[in-house]
């Protein structure tokens, strides 16, 4: 479209037109940049919301605890009759012999317990069996057949961890701020919008006789328009930069600490990943561009006369 | 080089131009007279493709001018030059940086530009001044800056509406005396005006318009209305 004289050219035009209206471009910018924040204020919450509902959800289970001495064949018909049942995702068997191996080793370090396992002479663990259902409200209903007569003879107690009323609250959290989030987000890019377009209005009416006589001379219309285009551009760049500069720290801090919170292993993997940053700057320069230039698009359709 | 065929304008229904029928030869220096809106203006305006006409066509080195797609007009308006009664510099620039200005914009390098501006600054007679701002000026150097604008595309036209209207008669023909000397030089040259005494000092041929129509033609013309 130009040659590189031209292009030059051209973003010197935008930048002395951003400088001339340091006022109206800092405004312009600031609004931008409190959308973007919103933007990504929405995300993050999103993000962790999300994640500690799954990781939650994780953590249900039923743990079936088998009376002591029970047969280990025994044990396998229940387990082959669990199995067989669709509800359950999965089951995890750990025997009698290895849960007292576990509890040794996790124990290694304390001396009276380890002295106390020492004076026993038979096992006092029992067997166990953790199920994990497919959907989570069949937990319930898991654990009560659990519980029946049929069972009665091999299951000394079935211990059922219930945290849907967390998940249901997370989930209700999730849903406001999706809805509320949104909505704020789409009324701020509203307001970005306007702004944009009244500053590049103004930009075009204080330099209407430049255009004019550019236009007499015949310069070619792109070159007219570019340094519009060129300054809502540094609109977008700015608040891009100022954005990602102020959620450096959240990620970097607060984000870790949460997912650290809900669960201890995974905050390190989800902070350390730069790779979520970056799409994340990416993704708010690409909204940041969008609103920025269909703004000033829609002003020089109306205003500027070519 | 232009031939209008039959043209017409109109504004808001009303006839600006009426079935003008013009002839301009390579080289001519043409004044146009007439009155206030009589349509000297509208004629200029459909020769740079600002207006679109609504009747007849307009030919400029055999190019229909209604055919030039509107991203091609600004490679026609290189062609031509134009200055008016206003004059149009930017305030904030010399008279150095508007000409500059102009080629600027059109894409020429900068060693170009600080070649020719001052050949064309001289040509104008306004070296002396090529730092001045326009409000330093007197409103023929002033106009004068315009001209040398018009000319840094070194245009095959040079269209002048009302170039001497806010002008003193020492200014007026100062620059009618460069709008000669640059037809001289090989650019066709159409000048607007109802200044009757500079028109009968030039002598060159005169086209008369009234109410939307040519109603007088005369070679070494005077000014009669």
């Amino acid at each position: 479209m130009f040659d590189s004289i031209s292009f030059l050219r051209v973003i010197k035009t935008g930048l002395t037109n951003f400088v001339r209206n340091s006022w109206l471009s800092m405004a312009a910018t600031m609004v931008m940049t409190i959308t973007l924040v919103i933007f990504s204020t929405l995300f993050l919450l999103f993000v962790m919301t999300n994640y500690s509902i799954k990781t939650i959800k994780n953590t249900v289970d039923i743990s079936v605890y088998f009376k002591i001495g029970l047969a280990e064949e025994q044990i396998r018909n229940i387990q082959d009759s669990l199995a067989a049942d669709a509800r359950i995702k999965s089951l995890e068997y750990v025997s009698a012999v290895q849960a007292f191996e576990d509890f040794k080793a996790k124990h290694a370090n304390d001396q009276l317990i380890t002295q106390s396992l020492n004076e026993l002479s038979e096992n006092p663990l029992p067997a166990t069996l953790h199920i994990k259902a497919a959907r989570l409200e069949d937990y319930p209903q898991i654990a009560e057949s659990l519980k029946q007569d049929q069972y009665a003879n091999f299951v000394d107690k079935v211990n059922f961890e219930d945290n849907r009323l967390v998940i249901e609250r997370l989930n209700k959290i999730l849903q406001f701020i999706i809805t509320f989030g949104l909505a704020l987000a789409v009324i701020f890019a509203l307001i970005a919008i306007l702004v944009i377009y009244n500053t590049i209005t103004l930009t075009i009416y204080n330099r209407k006789e430049e255009v004019e006589i550019m236009r007499l001379v015949g310069a070619t219309n792109w070159y007219i328009r570019a340094p519009f285009l060129t300054e809502s551009f540094l609109y977008s760049i700015l608040s891009t930069f100022i954005t990602a500069g102020l959620f450096l720290p959240v990620f970097t801090k607060v984000v870790p600490a949460v997912i650290g919170y809900v669960s201890p292993q995974a905050g390190e993997v989800f902070a350390g990943s730069l790779t979520s940053y970056i799409w994340m700057f990416l993704a708010l320069f690409a909204i940041a561009v969008v609103l920025s230039l269909s703004s000033t698009l829609l002003a020089i359709r109306k205003y500027l006369k070519i | 080089m232009i031939k209008f065929e039959n043209v017409i304008k109109k504004y808001n229904h009303q006839n600006a131009l009426d079935g003008v029928n013009l002839l301009v030869h390579r080289g001519e220096f043409i004044s146009l007279v007439g009155l206030s809106g009589a349509g000297k203006s509208t004629l200029m305006k459909l020769i740079i493709g600002e207006e679109q006409i609504d009747g007849g066509r307009i030919l400029i080195d055999d190019v229909d001018i209604s055919r030039v797609k509107k991203r091609d007009l600004p490679y026609l308006r290189r062609k031509i030059g134009m200055v008016f009664q206003d004059i149009k510099l930017l305030p904030k620039r010399t008279a150095f940086e508007n000409v500059a200005f102009a080629m600027e914009v059109c894409g020429h390098r900068m060693e170009k530009i600080v070649k020719e501006v001052p050949k064309i600054l001289d040509l104008v007679g306004l070296i002396h001044k090529k730092d001045s701002f326009p409000h330093e000026m007197s409103g023929g150097e002033r106009q004068r800056v315009a001209i040398a604008r018009a000319l840094s595309h070194r245009p095959v036209l040079l269209l002048a509406d009302e170039p001497t209207g806010n002008l003193d008669e020492v200014n007026a023909s100062e620059v009618i005396d460069l709008l000669l000397k640059i037809n001289q030089l090989g650019t066709t040259v159409i000048l607007a005006t109802h200044a009757s005494d500079l028109v009968n000092k030039i002598k060159k041929r005169v086209i008369t318009i009234e109410g939307g129509k040519i109603t007088m033609e005369q070679e070494k013309g005077k000014y009669k209305l």
